[in-house]
């Protein structure tokens, strides 16, 4: 099989003595196409070439994949298991470190039964290793605690897209067919900063007259070349999308026919909207009725739209509602199932969407099938070798784990691919359960602030040293090709699984030798559920672009738009949303009079454990650092470049000041990407999304001090 | 190389990945030569990139007292050649775009060679290749003719007629740079 994949006619510059290998980049969910390029003679990865023929990103890098080689063979990869001596970290051996994990698993265990051991996983990896990180802690530890970073990612999306649509694919149609777009309504995402490489899809459409609306607290660099920008509330977006709704209604925009024979609730929703005037709306969102009237105006007339979301919408206490609200506006224009139409989720991490799928979630198993439903705990437990009744219980959401190691049900946890230290909400309440635990075991291949509680640090490789699949942001499956050996004793998430299956007892159940296998064993375990992946093969991703989940048979095309005949529901329509709008956690009070919202840069991806090593990209954007308007900062004597006292409820930090009029004047805006002292989620709010269980990093109450 | 360098400011969100990019081709030892500025960040998230125009007649090699820069025969302006160069830092003070920047440590300037190496053989310089809005593009100059034909029709499609006074706001925002 050819490592250096090139349709006809596309050239690339392949210098004397290297080679290129095809593969994707490692950060977000765009899956931006790359070729790595490779020493032929020592191995070594040395630069990155454009892959000018990947037809959902054309080449396209942001600065993030462009410099994403740099932590292949970056001097801080940890190359040998660590251990936790006297405080310190000791460099030891495999063995050494897996007798230890497997002393003190068994021990616990023993003692405190099988859910003493809880393991926290991450969607930054293969289809192949998300599947695996799920049947481990159900089949080699035997615990029901299991759960996933995509709980601060993706899991409202999916709450949302589950009560109306049935499935949950995050992109209903295929990206390339944006272009033939009229008119897009983003809500909650800065694609140009947090997906730069879709951004060139809006302006193909553009360019033939497409209309852009967004609706963001801060004008981002999206924002700016909106038609119309809706500059709302934190907080505050079913309020937003029931007012865009009831102008919908009212001026006639709704497609009668597509929501009368596909949609359920439409009376019910009628009546739930019928209040929410663009006065009232204007009233809650604080955005100015014009802009309100003209965008559903313009999303109304639009022919073909798109509503797309991101974590601005998600990452709040109603996130499952804003999604469905959102999505219902779709429903009410019948653009869901069509040519050019639909609606999108951003997916932020690289494989947030195959990532979700596949049982890595509490209460999921793979192939989107529900640990609850007695047909499908017995088709896995078959697939896995184990009896039924041996499969445990849906267990709790990643917060919450953290509320379980101060109950003292949870001992020890294995963090892989995950660092809820920087990335979770609260983080103080964080730290102190990773020292309340007994036992801490993080695979990571740098040392992040997770990891530094550790008690073993066990080194896994980077994306460039392993094989295997992931599904972007449109549902396309595709495939992630091992560019360099492993570095040092490091050893890839899945080989680390298999070992402390083994040292369980549990090795039977993991006799894997290569990727590939993981990934016939995983197409079985997700045939006949929602996300089918039979039909996939790594030789079909090759010669078909990657290919579309659901495909249940090699015969079948796959699907890139979904919803074409009917929904996921069990009677096939689509319930449309009705649901008020409700407070955020925490609204301004005297004491804590400004809202505080989160965010990313271009710079940094997530909890910054990668980009803050790469050297341009820290020269980039070095620090956390307040946004405000000079409004705002004028009442508390603030200019550019001085340091403000940050408070919430949980706790404080200071931060620089860069003031720009192009945020709302009564909300301050920080990344997240650092952590300890510098972590804004010090600051952030835990209050749960009671479907998803998301946090509500976007909006909390915060005061302000001049230091 | 009938290639044009394409720019339109408008659509620079900022990201630097030209900059990022400049710094992986193979000629410019991992030292970027464009750069990207904010317009004003206090007023709006404007920004835009800037990298060499490749001049006719450039101020840079006009003010090399050595001769030192050298121009292709399809038009580049390429960076000072390392025998030549007197470290006099003429060319950076001459140049009106600020592209030519100065190695204090190796003592000889660097600039953008529009990736020499690359754009010879026709493929796309690194920073036109990564540019996720196409606010950088390497185009063919008939596409670029179209592209500026099409801005015009949009502004008639959109209903925007000039008036005596204001023509310059409809004139295309963008420029080519032309190597040839």
């Amino acid at each position: 099989m050819s490592q250096y994949l090139v349709k006809d006619g596309v050239k690339n510059l392949i210098k004397p003595g290297e080679k290129l290998i095809t593969t994707h980049c490692c950060y977000c969910g765009m899956q931006c196409g790359m070729h790595i390029r490779v020493n032929e003679k020592s191995g070594k990865v040395v630069g990155v070439e454009p892959r000018y023929d990947w037809p959902v990103t054309m080449g396209k890098m942001c600065p993030k994949g462009v410099t994403a080689y740099q932590t292949v063979e970056h001097k801080d990869r940890i190359l040998k298991p660590l251990i936790k001596k006297n405080g310190t970290f000791v460099e030891s051996s495999w063995e050494e470190a897996l007798d230890l994990i497997e002393k003190n698993f068994k021990r616990l265990q023993a003692e405190y039964g099988k859910d003493s051991i809880s393991v926290f996983g991450g969607v930054s990896m293969t289809n192949e290793k998300c599947y695996l990180v799920g049947k481990y802690a159900r089949v080699a530890l035997g615990t029901r605690y299991i759960d996933y970073n995509g709980r601060f990612c993706m899991s409202s999306a999916a709450g949302g897209a589950l009560a109306t649509l049935g499935i949950d694919r995050g992109s209903t149609l295929p990206w390339p067919e944006l272009e033939h777009s009229d008119c897009f309504f983003i809500a909650g995402s800065n694609t140009a900063e947090c997906h730069p490489t879709s951004i060139q899809w809006f302006w193909r459409a553009k360019d033939k007259g497409a209309k852009l609306i967004v609706a963001d607290p801060r004008e981002t660099p999206t924002a700016r070349v909106a038609d119309v920008h809706l500059d709302l509330k934190p907080g505050t977006d079913s309020a937003l999308a029931n007012g865009i709704m009831h102008i919908l209604v009212k001026e006639g925009y709704v497609d009668e026919e597509y929501v009368k024979s596909r949609c359920n609730n439409y009376g019910e929703l009628k009546d739930s909207i019928k209040h929410w005037t663009p006065d009232y709306t204007s009233q809650i969102t604080g955005v100015a009725v014009e802009k309100i009237i003209k965008a559903a105006h313009i999303y109304g007339m639009s022919p073909r739209s798109v509503v797309m979301f991101a974590r601005g919408v998600e990452q709040q206490s109603k996130g499952v509602d804003n999604v469905s609200l959102y999505t219902s506006m779709a429903l009410l224009r019948g653009q869901i199932g069509k040519f050019a139409s639909g609606v999108a989720t951003f997916t932020g991490q690289g494989n947030g969407q195959g990532g979700r799928e596949h049982g890595q979630k509490a209460d999921l198993l793979p192939g989107y099938r529900k640990l609850t439903d007695p047909e499908a705990v017995k088709y896995i437990s078959k697939v896995w070798g184990i009896e039924p009744k041996d499969m445990p219980k849906p267990g709790v959401s990643a917060y919450e784990m953290f509320d379980e190691i101060q109950k003292g049900s949870i001992r020890a946890m294995h963090v892989i691919c995950s660092n809820p230290a920087v990335s979770a909400p609260n983080t103080e309440h964080i730290w102190a359960g990773f020292k309340k635990l007994d036992f801490l075991v993080v695979s990571d291949f740098f040392l992040s602030e997770t990891a530094e509680f550790a008690d073993v640090v066990l080194p896994t490789t980077t994306w460039a040293e392993d094989e295997g699949t992931t599904t972007n942001l449109e549902g396309r499956v595709i495939r992630i090709r091992k560019v360099c050996e492993p570095l040092g004793e490091s050893k890839t998430d899945w080989e680390i699984m298999r070992d402390i299956a083994i040292r369980m007892g549990k090795g039977k159940h993991f006799p894997y030798q290569n990727a590939r296998e993981i990934f016939e064993e995983f197409r079985v375990a997700t045939k006949g559920g929602k996300a089918d992946y039979y039909g996939i093969t790594w030789e079909r991703i090759d010669k078909e672009d990657g290919v579309f989940w659901p495909c249940p048979s090699e015969d079948h095309p796959g699907t890139p738009t979904m919803f074409k005949e009917k929904f996921g529901t069990p009677d096939g329509k689509a319930n449309l949303a009705v649901v008020d709008w409700k407070e955020p956690g925490e609204y301004p009070t005297l004491e804590y009079p400004h809202i505080l919202t989160t965010g990313r840069v271009v710079f940094h991806y997530l909890s910054g454990n990668q980009t803050r090593r790469v050297d341009f990209l820290m020269e980039q954007c070095p620090l956390p650092y307040a946004e405000m308007h000079p409004e705002l900062a004028s009442h508390y004597n603030l200019q550019n470049g001085d340091k403000v006292k940050l408070s919430t409820r949980r706790s404080h930090m200071t931060v620089d000041v860069k003031l720009t009029k192009a945020i709302r004047n009564d909300t301050v805006f920080v990344p997240y990407h650092w952590g300890k002292e510098l972590a804004v989620n010090q600051l952030t709010n835990p209050c749960l999304d009671p479907t998803s269980r998301m946090p509500e990093f976007k909006v909390c109450a915060v005061k302000i001090e001049k230091v | 190389m009938n290639k044009i360098m394409y720019l339109e400011f408008e659509r620079c969100i900022g990201c630097r990945s030209c900059q990022a990019a400049c710094r992986e081709c193979g000629d410019h030892d991992a030292k970027e030569r464009n750069y990207v500025e904010y317009v004003d960040f206090m007023e709006s998230r404007q920004t835009y990139p800037m990298l060499c125009m490749q001049c006719k007649d450039p101020a840079c090699a006009r003010v090399c007292p050595a001769n030192a820069i050298q121009i292709t025969e399809e038009g580049v302006v390429l960076s000072a050649m390392e025998e030549k160069c007197i470290g006099c830092r003429n060319c950076t003070f001459g140049c009106p775009f600020g592209i030519p920047k100065f190695d204090f440590e190796e003592n000889k300037m660097y600039k953008c060679d529009m990736c020499y190496d690359r754009s010879k053989h026709d493929i796309a310089p690194m920073c036109a290749s990564v540019c996720p809005s196409d606010a950088i593009r390497f185009i063919d100059y008939d596409e670029m003719q179209a592209l500026r034909r099409k801005r015009t029709q949009m502004n008639l499609v959109e209903g925007k007629k000039p008036q005596e006074g204001n023509k310059w706001q409809y004139v295309p925002e963008f420029f080519g740079v032309y190597s040839d």
